[in-house]
């Protein structure tokens, strides 16, 4: 989750030890540097990117009909799984870079389908039962999914030796090789694969925004998000504008899950439903619960900070687990100061 | 033949047994009041017509038809409104998008905005507004415009006039005599004086029971009788 940054070697000595003030000083004013903010922006960026992608479903079933969906990273993980399915069986050592690229379309649509039509069917059978029932019943539920899709995958992976642990290696090697170089930008040099995440999470939030403020349907679920129980008395069937929600919600989760198939950093293995699971509810909770603003600016927050975190305790420290624990230090902040979240509204509609 | 028409309800929350055995009927055209102290069931008797929390036992119809068992958005659709307690604007919408998502789906929204707009001059110099930014007024006059544009034959107002200043609560009066005027009306209302100005016929409940019930006169408020149920 934290990702591989570049090893900056800091005024010939190397990454600095414990407590040498003049080191630090030495590191910052090598993190001031332009080209460094610049490099640490963009993965930021990408990092938003990938952390806005796997919210926004997240956040907007909890705000209909206060689902806490513990599944959704799991589902993310699927997504990763069939994404890298598409390409392991479509790309070859001669498949070129366009077609490459191609084929990767198609796999998002086939995971964005796949997984549509997988949480359909978990909601109906198994989510919609319960939805008069405490919000604990729906937790244990959803947390029981993700126990079975886990290991379903996980038996999966072992029985074809696909190592169920570390990353799909044969899924990362069908990126084309463009997306593995590095380009100038202006004074600094950025991953053409960090450019692609940031352009995929720029077409999903703008997709996302105008679907839910230019249309009806988005309407309803925003007014849905904020009180369904009020939504509901205008004549609107919330449950069936929710099992909508959750199956486009899950659909772009796996999207993201088939982006990550890519990156090198996360890839497609069975630990990656709880490496994205945690960022995503972090996300959820300091934007607001039930608020896509809220989770666009949350995602940019924790996006930067971990960008920053991370170029800090692996260039200045060397502890690659801080940054992780400062994503938990910003929802900790935002619970203590701030318990509805930036753009969360007081407790509505039951929940 | 009424319109409205609720016999012998029992509703709970978990154990609480907080409806026991309310009936009451509502004719076309007429507006009527709950009356009755703090925590009497007269909220739950306009969730339990709407089904937000269902009867357990007890009949509800609605031009002849059974409400029980029914679900919101279906009592909803037949033309049950409801402006809740404490108004529920959608506070993160706009003015002008909290009434198009009230205006049925297929309806004329241009129509319902103008109605909205007309009936409320206020809410129309605020038409871009977050709702959450408006008044406590003018979020109640954008929570009776909501009931208007539904295509509501039964309007279900509850405290219209809690939090407001007198000067307020004379505006929110008028905006539901206009309503009144569109629709029938079952009205909780704590402002005793208010309720009787507003309503034809009354309901008093005590205890999750109606214990007292006839014409909407300003002579009920010095009955010792209806006084004692209130001030206890």
């Amino acid at each position: 989750m934290t990702g591989t940054v570049p090893v900056v070697e800091l005024a010939g000595a190397g990454v600095v030890g414990p407590f040498p003030l003049v080191s630090y000083l030495d590191a910052l004013a090598q993190f001031l540097r332009p080209s460094t903010l610049a490099g640490v922006f963009v993965r930021g960026l990408s990092k938003a990117a990938l952390y806005v992608m796997i919210a926004s479903g997240l956040t907007l079933v909890f705000g209909l009909m206060g689902v806490l969906n513990f599944a959704h990273g799991s589902l993310t993980m699927v997504g990763a799984y069939l994404g890298g399915l598409v390409m392991v069986l479509s790309v070859t050592a001669a498949t070129g870079t366009a077609l490459r690229f191609g084929l990767f379309f198609v796999a998002v649509l086939v995971t964005f389908g796949g997984l549509v039509a997988l949480e359909s069917a978990v909601e109906v059978s198994l989510i919609r039962p319960l939805y008069d029932r405490p919000p604990i019943y729906q937790i244990l539920l959803t947390f029981g999914v993700t126990l079975v899709l886990d290991e379903l995958v996980r038996i999966v992976t072992q029985f074809y030796g696909l190592q169920p642990i570390s990353e799909w290696q044969e899924a990362l090697s069908t990126k084309p090789e463009l997306l593995t170089e590095t380009f100038r930008l202006g004074s600094t040099t950025v991953s053409a694969l960090s450019l692609f995440e940031i352009l995929f999470g720029v077409v999903t939030v703008a997709a996302v925004w105008t679907f839910l403020t230019r249309t009806r349907y988005g309407l309803v679920i925003r007014a849905g998000s904020e009180d369904s129980e009020m939504t509901e008395a205008l004549g609107i069937d919330v449950r069936r504008v929710f099992a909508t929600v959750f199956a486009l919600g899950t659909g772009i989760a796996g999207v993201a899950g088939a982006l990550l198939m890519w990156d090198p950093v996360w890839g497609a293995s069975v630990p990656l439903a709880a490496d994205t699971l945690l960022p995503a509810f972090v996300v959820v909770i300091v934007g607001g619960l039930g608020t896509f603003r809220g989770t666009v600016v949350a995602a940019l927050l924790v996006g930067m900070v971990d960008a920053v975190t991370t170029w800090w305790f692996v260039n200045a420290v060397e502890f690659s687990g801080l940054p992780e624990i400062f994503i938990f230090l910003i929802l900790v902040v935002t619970l203590v100061v701030r318990p509805q979240g930036l753009f969360g509204v007081a407790e509505v509609g039951g929940h | 033949m009424s319109l409205l028409q609720v016999d012998d309800i029992h509703t709970y929350y978990g154990e609480s047994h907080i409806l026991e055995g309310v009936s009451l009927s509502v004719a076309a055209g007429e507006v009527i009041a709950l009356i009755g102290r703090n925590g009497v069931g007269k909220t739950t008797t306009l969730r339990s017509v709407l089904q937000l929390t269902a009867p357990r036992s007890g009949s509800i119809t609605y031009r002849g038809e059974e409400l029980v068992g029914k679900r919101t958005h279906e009592v909803a659709e037949l033309g049950v409104g409801w402006i809740p307690e404490e108004r529920r604007v959608f506070s993160q919408l706009s003015v002008a998008e909290n009434v198009r998502v009230a205006t049925p789906k297929g309806g004329d929204v241009d129509a319902a905005l103008e109605l909205a707009y007309e009936t409320f001059p206020a809410l129309s110099e605020r038409r871009d507004a977050d709702a959450g930014a408006l008044s406590g007024g003018q979020q109640q006059m954008l929570a009776i415009a909501r009931g208007l544009v539904g295509d509501n034959d039964v309007l279900l107002i509850d405290e219209p006039s809690e939090g407001l200043a007198p000067q307020i609560v004379a505006d929110v009066a008028e905006a539901v005599q206009r309503a009144a005027e569109e629709a029938t009306i079952l009205l909780v209302e704590q402002n005793l004086p208010l309720a009787m100005d507003l309503a034809d016929r009354f309901y008093l409940l005590d205890n999750g029971q109606v214990v007292e019930d006839g014409a909407a006169t300003r002579g009920v408020t010095d009955d010792d009788r209806i006084r004692r149920y209130l001030s206890a």
